[in-house]
C-alpha cells in the first residue's frame, strides 16, 4: 500500500467551501522540519508531532494536509503556530466531501515571511512491545537481565529521523483510532491513489531525500531503516522518566522506520541481578503440577528498578556450565512497577519429585434426623438409640494427607504450597499455616539435598447441617494419620 | 524446496534508493562459516541452537544480516552475543594487536515478510569477532528408546539407553554438539531429514524383578463370566544406584525387551512403554500375560449392618481362587482398590471410603507398607510350583473389609 501524507501550500487562489472543480492549480510542498512519534502499547495508538516552515502571505492562505492510504484519524488532526502565533489565525477547517483523506485550513495571516507551524494527530499502526532475556549463570544465583523495545510501523507511512517516544501505561480511549480512520472507508468513498496527488508525492519525497542522503555514511539498501551513521558506536540511551500515571521512554537521536518494518532497540541492561529460586504448587495460577521459579526484585538493590517493566516476554536462558546455553523458559510478563517482584515459573523440575499421599479417611459427628420432625440427634453419642425412620443430615469427613517432596537436586530447596479447600472447613497440621484467603491455605517448607519431607496435614470438612460458613480454619495439632 | 539459510556479515555496500513500495537490498557480503554449533537438548519442549562464527568487523558501524528460509526458527529466541574476539587487523602498534575488539550490538531491525534480521554493531577496529548466535529451532525433535536383554535366568538385564534426534528442521549441520541435558555430549553431523540415534547410557547387570500382579481396576479381567482375572507379568527395575541404575530420571520411551536363549543368542519377549521414572521410582514394563497363573476373584460376602435410619456398615469378603500351573514358584501381587470395591458392592456414592480390616482377611504379614497407600491395597502371595503330576494347588485367600457410616 502506498502510504502519503502531504502538505501542500495552496498558492492559487481556490475555492475553499465549494468542490474542488478547477483542474489547473499551484502548490508548493513544504518539508517536515521534525517529527516526534509517541507511541502507546496499551492501544493501537500513536501521536505524531511534525513541524514544518510555512511562507505566508497577507490575507487568507489556504493550507492542505491530506493523508491517503495511511490510518490517521482526521478527527485529531491540529494545526498550531509555532512562530508568528499572534499574527497567524485558523480561520476554519474543511474536510472536503470530494476528497475524504484531506482537509483544508483557511489560516488569516498579518505576516508576509516564514513561519513555523506544528502538525498533530493520531495515527494507528505504529507499535511498541517489550522484551526481556533474563540469562542465569550455572549457580543460578544470579542473571543478567537485558530489556529491549522493539517499534513496529504497520501504519503506511515512513517518518523519516523521527523522535520516539515510548508511553507505558494504560490510556483510556472511548474510540480506536483504527476505526476513526477507516471510517471514511466504509463511506464507499475511492481514494485518489494515482494522478496528481501521486506526481506532488514524488516532489515530496525526492525533495526530502536529498537531505536524507546526505546524512548517510554510505547507501546501504536500507541503513534508513536501521540510522547507519558511523558516528554512533555506542547503543542508543533509553531515556525514562514518570509522567503522571505513565512512563515515557525517549530513545536517543532519531530513528527511521519505514513502513513494514520494525526496529528493537536495548532499554535496560542489568549485570549479576540476584536470583531466587522457589518451588510452588499453587494449581489456580500454575496448574496441578510443582513449579520452579525464578523470582527476581525490580528494585535498584537488585540492579533493576530504574524503571517499570512494561508488559512483555521474558525469554530466560542458562549457562549451563558446558560453555553453552540452555533454554530454559519463555513467559509473558504484565507489567512490573519499580519495587515489585518479577516472577518467572521455569516449568517442572524433574528432579523435585511432588507428591500427595492420602494416608486416611473417616467420618464422625454424624447427625440424624427423625424423618419428617426437626429431632436431631448425634450417632457417636452414648447410650443413645436413634429411630430407624432417619436420615443423615450433618457430618465431618477427616482426611489425612501427606505432601511428600523428594529433592534429588544439589541444594536445598525453598517450598511453598497454596491450594483452596472449599467448604466449612479446619486445616490441621504440625508445621506452621496460614491463611492466604477465606479458602486458601499457605505453607512453606525447606527440603534438602538427597532428601525427602513428609509434610503431614488433616482436613475436617464440615458436611450437611454441620458445615456453618465457608471457611478455612487453621489449627496446629498432631495429625492422625493411622488409627 | 531449496533450503537457504546464512549469516551474513556486510563489510560494504553498494548505493541504492529507497523506495516507498520495496526495500531493494542490493548489497555486499561476506559469508562467515560456522565454526561451532552446538544443539541443547535439554529443554522438553524446545531445541536450542547455538552457533560459534567468526565475524569479520570493520571499524565503525556494521550490519549483521541473519535470514533463513524454510526453517522454522522463532525470531523473538535468537540472542547475539560476542563471546571474544580475535585481534585487530588494523592496529597500528604491535602491541595493541592482541587487543580484543570492543563490539556492541546497537539495534535490531526487521525487515517486512523476510525470514531476517539485521543486527547493527559498533566495533572499536577492523578483525574478526567470535560471535555465538543461539536460538529455538522447531522439528528438530528426539524420542528416547531403550533396549534390555535379560539374562536367560530373568535376574538381571543389560539396559541401554538410545538417543533418536529426527532433523526434520530443513537445515543442516556438520559435526555439531548434541546433548540431552544428561550423559556425554556427542560430537555428529546431522543432515536434512536425517535421523541419527545415540546410545546415551548403557546398565549393566540391573537387578530386575519379575512380578506376576492382579488388579481389577487396572488390568481387569481375562475371562469375565469366569472371574479369571488378567495376570501380566512385569519387569520391574528401580532406579537408584543400589541397582545400577540412577544416573538420572529415566525418560519416557519405548522399551524393547530380549532374552537370552541359553545358545548365545536372544529372543524378543515383548515390549512396552517405559514411563518418565524420576530416580529411586520403579519402572515397571509389562511384557506379556501369564496366563500359567490362573485367579479367580469373587465377591463371598455383601452385608449392610445398619447403624441407624439410613446409615449403615457394610461387611464384604472378596475371594481369591489362585493356581500357578508354572514348574517354578511364583510371588503373586494382588492389587485391590477400596473404593471400588465399595462402588462395586454399593454404588459409587461419591464419598470416600471409611475401613477397616476385618478378622476373616487370610492374606500373611498384612498389605505392603511400603507400596500400599489408603485406598489401594497390595498384598504378595507365594505360590508353589505345580507339582510333579502337573497339578498346581488352589491357594485361597480372602480380603474382609469392614465399609463403615456408608448411606
Amino acid at each position: 500500500m502506498l502510504r502519503i501524507i502531504q502538505f501542500f501550500f495552496l498558492a492559487t487562489i481556490l475555492t475553499i467551501v465549494a468542490a474542488h472543480a478547477e483542474n489547473v492549480d499551484l502548490s508548493t510542498v513544504p518539508s517536515r522540519n521534525s517529527v516526534q512519534l509517541t507511541i502507546y502499547n496499551s492501544e493501537d495508538l500513536t501521536l505524531v508531532r511534525e513541524t514544518r516552515k510555512v511562507s505566508f502571505k497577507p490575507g487568507a492562505n489556504p493550507l492542505q494536509f491530506s493523508w491517503a492510504n495511511t490510518l490517521i484519524d482526521p478527527t485529531s488532526v491540529e494545526l498550531r503556530f509555532l512562530s508568528h502565533a499572534d499574527k497567524l489565525t485558523v480561520l476554519d477547517a474543511t474536510f472536503p466531501h470530494a476528497k475524504p483523506q484531506m482537509l483544508i485550513w483557511n489560516v488569516q495571516s498579518e505576516i508576509d515571511g516564514d513561519a513555523v507551524i506544528e502538525i498533530t494527530y493520531f495515527t494507528s499502526g505504529i507499535h511498541w512491545s517489550a522484551d526481556y532475556v533474563c540469562l542465569a549463570d550455572a549457580e543460578e544465583a544470579h542473571a543478567n537481565v537485558d530489556g529491549f523495545v522493539r517499534v513496529s510501523n504497520d501504519s503506511g507511512e515512513e517518518y523519516e529521523d523521527a523522535q520516539v517516544r515510548l508511553v507505558v501505561g494504560k490510556i483510556n480511549l472511548v474510540e480506536k483510532v483504527a476505526q476513526l480512520a477507516r471510517a471514511l472507508e466504509r463511506d464507499g468513498r475511492q481514494l485518489d491513489k494515482l494522478g496528481r496527488s501521486e506526481l506532488r508525492y514524488k516532489a515530496l519525497k525526492d525533495y526530502d531525500k536529498k537531505e536524507a542522503d546526505a546524512s548517510y555514511a554510505y547507501g546501504y539498501a536500507h541503513s534508513g531503516a536501521l540510522g547507519g551513521r558511523f558516528q554512533i558506536e555506542k547503543p542508543k540511551e533509553v531515556a525514562k522518566e514518570g509522567l503522571g500515571e505513565y512512563f515515557i521512554y525517549t530513545i536517543e537521536g532519531t530513528e527511521t522506520i519505514p513502513s513494514g518494518w520494525s526496529k528493537r532497540l536495548r532499554s535496560l541492561e542489568a549485570a549479576n541481578v540476584p536470583l531466587k529460586i522457589q518451588y510452588r504448587y499453587r494449581p489456580a495460577e500454575y496448574g496441578e503440577q510443582l513449579v520452579r521459579m525464578y523470582l527476581l526484585t525490580n528494585n535498584k538493590e537488585s540492579k533493576l528498578g530504574t524503571t517499570p517493566l512494561p508488559d512483555g516476554t521474558v525469554r530466560v536462558f542458562r549457562h549451563n556450565g558446558r560453555d553453552g546455553l540452555s533454554y530454559v523458559a519463555s513467559q509473558a510478563i504484565q507489567y512490573v512497577p519499580i519495587g515489585d517482584k518479577i516472577e518467572l515459573k521455569l516449568g517442572v523440575d524433574p528432579e523435585v519429585i511432588f507428591e500427595l499421599v492420602k494416608k486416611r479417611t473417616w467420618r464422625d459427628a454424624i447427625w440424624m434426623q427423625i424423618n419428617g420432625t426437626n429431632v436431631l440427634d448425634r450417632v457417636d453419642r452414648p447410650d443413645v438409640k436413634i429411630d430407624i425412620n432417619s436420615s443423615v443430615v450433618g457430618w465431618d469427613d477427616h482426611r489425612a494427607y501427606a505432601r511428600r517432596v523428594r529433592n534429588y537436586t544439589e541444594k536445598p530447596i525453598d517450598l511453598e504450597v497454596r491450594h483452596a479447600i472449599p467448604g466449612d472447613v479446619v486445616f490441621r497440621s504440625e508445621f506452621a499455616a496460614k491463611n492466604h484467603d477465606y479458602q486458601t491455605v499457605e505453607y512453606a517448607a525447606t527440603v534438602q539435598p538427597s532428601k525427602t519431607a513428609d509434610l503431614a496435614y488433616e482436613i475436617v470438612q464440615h458436611q450437611g447441617r454441620n458445615a456453618k460458613q465457608n471457611r478455612l480454619v487453621i489449627q496446629s495439632a498432631t495429625v492422625r494419620s493411622s488409627k | 524446496m531449496r533450503f537457504h539459510r546464512s549469516l551474513l556479515c556486510l563489510a560494504v555496500a553498494a548505493a541504492s534508493v529507497v523506495p516507498a513500495t520495496a526495500f531493494a537490498r542490493i548489497k555486499l557480503i561476506t559469508l562467515p562459516v560456522r565454526e561451532r554449533v552446538e544443539i541443547q537438548l535439554d529443554n522438553p519442549n524446545a531445541t536450542l541452537v547455538e552457533e560459534e562464527r567468526i565475524v569479520p568487523l570493520v571499524r565503525g558501524v556494521n550490519q549483521v544480516d541473519f535470514s533463513w528460509a524454510n526453517t522454522q526458527i522463532d525470531p523473538g529466541t535468537i540472542v547475539f552475543r560476542v563471546v571474544g574476539g580475535a585481534a585487530k587487523a588494523d592496529a597500528k602498534a604491535e602491541a595493541k594487536a592482541t587487543d580484543p575488539l570492543d563490539v556492541k550490538v546497537l539495534s535490531v531491525s526487521y525487515p517486512p515478510n523476510e525470514a531476517s534480521l539485521v543486527w547493527q554493531v559498533s566495533s572499536n577496529g577492523s578483525g574478526g569477532a567470535r560471535v555465538r548466535i543461539s536460538y529455538l529451532l522447531g522439528n528438530m525433535n528426539k524420542s528416547f528408546n531403550y533396549r534390555a536383554t535379560a539374562s536367560n535366568d530373568e535376574k538381571t538385564l543389560v539396559l541401554s539407553e538410545y538417543m533418536r534426534i529426527q532433523n526434520l528442521a530443513n537445515e543442516s549441520f556438520g559435526s555439531s554438539g548434541l546433548w540431552a541435558g544428561f550423559g556425554p555430549r556427542f560430537l555428529k553431523p546431522i543432515g536434512i531429514n536425517e535421523t541419527k540415534e545415540m546410545l546415551v547410557e548403557k546398565f549393566a547387570e540391573v537387578p530386575v524383578k519379575k512380578t506376576y500382579t492382579c488388579d481389577p481396576q487396572a488390568h481387569g479381567y481375562l475371562d469375565r463370566p469366569q472371574n479369571k482375572l488378567m495376570v501380566p507379568m512385569h519387569y520391574v527395575l528401580t532406579n537408584n544406584k543400589a541397582n545400577r541404575l540412577g544416573a538420572a530420571p529415566l525418560q519416557y520411551g519405548k522399551v524393547r525387551i530380549f532374552q537370552e536363549d541359553g545358545h548365545g543368542g536372544t529372543a524378543f519377549i515383548g515390549e512396552d512403554w517405559g514411563k518418565f521414572t524420576p530416580l529411586d521410582d520403579e519402572m515397571r514394563l509389562y511384557v506379556g500375560v501369564a496366563q500359567d497363573i490362573v485367579v479367580r476373584r469373587t465377591i463371598d460376602k455383601n452385608e449392610v449392618h445398619r447403624i441407624a435410619g439410613n446409615l449403615y456398615n457394610r461387611e464384604v469378603v472378596v475371594k481369591y481362587e489362585i493356581e500357578n500351573f508354572k514348574d517354578k514358584a511364583a510371588v503373586l501381587d494382588v492389587s485391590e482398590n477400596v473404593r471400588a470395591i465399595r462402588n462395586e458392592v454399593a454404588g459409587d456414592t461419591g464419598r470416600d471410603v471409611q475401613w477397616e480390616l476385618d478378622k476373616a482377611t487370610t492374606f500373611d504379614g498384612g498389605p505392603d507398607k511400603e507400596k500400599s497407600t489408603f485406598e489401594q491395597l497390595l498384598y504378595h502371595v507365594s505360590l508353589p510350583a505345580r507339582g510333579a503330576d502337573g497339578k498346581a494347588d488352589k491357594i485361597v485367600h480372602k480380603l474382609h473389609l469392614l465399609i463403615k457410616n456408608e448411606w
